[in-house]
C-alpha cells in the first residue's frame, strides 16, 4: 500500500506555511549552492537530489508585471491588482504573486519594493508594498 | 529501420473562427480536405495523430479514436496529444517522427479546438490552467497577463513603446484580411489598437489573438510515396523541439524564450540552413509581443531590434522576411490544439499555389514556429518546396 504523504512532506504545504509566516521558502542544493523555490525536488544546475530547506525573508524588488483588467475566475471579485514577478532580497531567485489595490503603471514602477503579507487559499502569494 | 525523407503531400483547413458543428465534426471537415487534397483515401493511413487541449469542454476527450472510427478506419491507431498552444507542432514532430523512423508510410496529422460556445471569463480561465497554475494562474495571472509581464520586461529593457506591439497587430491583420479562413478579416490602424480596452496591461483588446474554434490537418508521407504520388508537395527538413522553465519568474531573462531558441537551433541545423535562408515564417503571436519576441530568437533579427523591424516594415508581405502571410494567430485566429497545423498547411498552401493574394513570391524555403502556453514547451519545423517541373 503506498505511503500517504503528510502535510510535512508535501512541498506546496510547506511553501504555503512558510508564506503566511512572511517567508519565501526554497531548496538550496548542497552540492552546487544553487537556491530553487521549495516545490522544485532536484537541482536544476547540477540534478543533485540533496536539498536543504532555506528560508528567506519575503521581501524584494519588482521584476515585471501586468495589471488584470480582465481577471480569471476567482478574481472577479479581487478589485484592481497586479500579477507581479519579484526578485528576492540577496538572491537571484525570483518568485510571483498577488498585489491588491494596484490600478495604473504609475502605482507600481519596475524596481519598487514588495513584501510578502501571507497566502490566500482563493488568490494565492499575498504581497504588499 | 531506417530514417527517411518525410514529405507533407496533402493539407486542409476549417475556416478558423466560431463554428456551430461538434468538435468531432470540425475536425472530420479537416480531414476530409486533407486527404483529398493528398489524392489518397483513409484506407492509405496506417495512424493519426491528433492534437486538442479542452476537447472536454465540448464533452469530447480520447479523440483520436472517435476521429478514426467516423473516417471508416477504426482499426488504425491514433494518438492523442497536448501540449497547450503547442500542442499542434508538438504532435506534428511525432507524427514526422514516426514516418521517417519508418513505422508508417502514411499518416494523418490533425489539430482541433472548439471553445468558443463557452463563456469569455470561462475560455480565459480553462486557458490559465496551461500555466504553472501553482505560481501563475492561482495568483491571478490570466494568458493576456503572463505575456503582459513580458511584455513589460521588454519595453523596459529595450525602450519598445505600445506603438511598437500595436505595429505587429496591423501587419497581421492586413494578412489575413487576404486569408478566406481567418478568423479577423479587418483590417485595424495602430490607433485603434491603442484605444482598444485595456485586457492586461500594457496589452490591449488588440494585442491578443481570438479564442478561435477551427481544425487543420495534413498528409505525411514517406519521400518515395510522395514522389510516386504525381502531386505536389513539400520536404520536412528540419524539425526541432525545446522547453523552457514553466513559469515565466524561472527564467533568467524574461525577454527571450528559450524553447524557441533551442528548438530553432536543432532545425536549422538538421535542415543545414541558416535564418537567412527561409523566405517567409509563421511564427506564434499568440499576443503582439510574442512575435516580436519569436523572430529575435528564430534569429531573423538581432536581440531588442525587432520592434524597429517591425515598425520599418521588414516583416510584411513584401519585406524582406515576410511574417504570417496567414494572418497569424491574432487575425488568422488561434483554435489551439489545430494552430500549428494550421501553420504547416499554410506553408503548403503558399507552396502549392493556393495562398491567392497573400502568396510570398518565389518562397523555396519557409519555417513555422509554434509553442505552449508562455514557451515552455516549443517546435520549430522548416519546409522546402518539391519542384515537380
Amino acid at each position: 500500500m503506498m505511503k500517504k504523504l503528510s502535510v510535512k512532506e508535501n512541498t506546496r504545504e510547506k511553501f504555503i506555511e512558510a508564506a503566511n509566516r512572511k517567508k519565501i521558502l526554497a531548496h538550496r542544493c548542497t552540492t552546487c549552492g544553487h537556491l530553487m523555490l521549495e516545490t522544485v525536488l532536484y537541482c536544476e544546475k547540477c540534478s543533485g537530489s540533496k536539498l536543504e530547506h532555506a528560508e528567506l525573508e519575503g521581501a524584494g524588488t519588482v521584476v515585471t508585471y501586468t495589471i488584470q483588467a480582465v481577471a480569471p475566475e476567482g478574481f472577479e471579485d479581487a478589485g484592481s491588482y497586479a500579477w507581479v514577478v519579484f526578485k528576492v532580497d540577496n538572491h537571484q531567485l525570483r518568485a510571483s504573486g498577488f498585489l491588491p489595490g494596484v490600478k495604473t503603471p504609475a502605482d507600481l514602477p519596475i524596481g519598487t519594493r514588495v513584501r510578502v503579507t501571507g497566502f490566500d487559499p482563493k488568490h494565492g502569494l499575498m504581497l504588499q508594498k | 529501420m531506417t530514417n527517411s525523407k518525410v514529405c507533407v503531400l496533402g493539407a486542409g483547413s476549417t475556416k478558423y473562427g466560431k463554428l456551430n458543428e461538434s468538435i468531432i465534426e470540425i475536425a472530420l471537415d479537416a480531414a476530409k480536405d486533407a486527404i483529398d487534397s493528398a489524392g489518397i483515401t483513409p484506407k492509405e493511413i496506417q495512424a493519426g495523430y491528433i492534437s486538442n487541449v479542452f476537447g472536454v469542454a465540448d464533452r469530447q476527450v480520447h479523440m483520436a479514436p472517435v476521429i478514426m472510427s467516423n473516417l471508416g478506419i477504426s482499426h488504425v491507431p491514433g494518438l492523442t496529444i497536448e501540449s497547450a498552444c503547442g500542442s499542434g507542432s508538438v504532435m506534428f514532430r511525432e507524427a514526422y517522427a514516426n514516418v521517417a523512423a519508418g513505422f508508417y508510410d502514411y499518416v494523418l496529422a490533425l489539430g482541433v479546438e472548439k471553445v468558443t460556445h463557452t463563456s469569455t471569463v470561462h475560455s480565459t480561465t480553462l486557458f490559465s490552467y496551461c500555466s504553472d497554475f501553482f505560481y501563475e494562474g492561482g495568483n491571478g495571472a490570466s494568458f493576456p497577463g503572463l505575456f503582459a509581464s513580458m511584455a513589460r520586461a521588454y519595453m523596459n529593457t529595450h525602450n519598445a513603446t505600445e506603438e511598437d506591439l500595436a505595429n505587429v497587430a496591423v501587419k497581421n491583420h492586413e494578412n489575413g484580411f487576404l486569408n478566406p479562413k481567418a478568423h479577423i478579416r479587418k483590417r485595424i490602424t495602430v490607433d485603434e489598437v491603442l484605444k482598444s480596452p485595456v485586457v492586461a496591461s500594457p496589452l490591449k483588446l488588440l494585442d491578443c489573438c481570438p479564442f478561435s474554434d477551427g481544425a487543420s490537418a495534413t498528409i505525411l508521407c514517406s519521400e518515395e510515396f510522395a514522389k510516386k504520388s504525381g502531386r505536389p508537395y513539400m520536404e520536412i527538413i528540419g524539425s526541432g523541439r525545446g522547453a523552457s522553465p514553466a513559469a515565466v519568474q524561472g527564467r533568467e531573462d524574461i525577454t527571450t524564450i528559450p524553447s524557441t531558441v533551442a528548438a530553432a537551433k536543432q532545425a536549422y541545423k538538421m535542415a543545414g540552413v541558416t535564418p537567412k535562408d527561409i523566405n517567409f515564417a509563421e511564427v506564434h503571436d499568440c499576443f503582439t509581443i510574442a512575435e516580436i519576441i519569436d523572430i529575435e530568437d528564430l534569429g531573423f533579427f538581432p536581440k531588442g531590434k525587432a520592434a524597429h523591424a517591425v515598425r520599418d516594415g521588414a516583416t510584411r508581405l513584401t519585406g524582406e522576411i515576410p511574417i504570417n502571410p496567414s494572418g497569424g494567430l491574432k487575425s488568422k485566429g488561434h483554435p489551439i490544439g489545430a494552430t500549428g497545423v494550421g501553420q504547416v498547411v499554410e506553408v503548403f498552401d503558399q507552396f502549392t499555389g493556393r495562398a491567392g493574394e497573400r502568396t510570398v513570391p518565389n518562397a523555396e524555403i519557409a519555417l513555422a514556429h509554434n509553442f505552449g502556453a508562455t514557451g515552455a514547451s516549443a517546435a520549430v519545423h522548416i519546409f522546402r518546396k518539391v519542384d515537380r517541373k
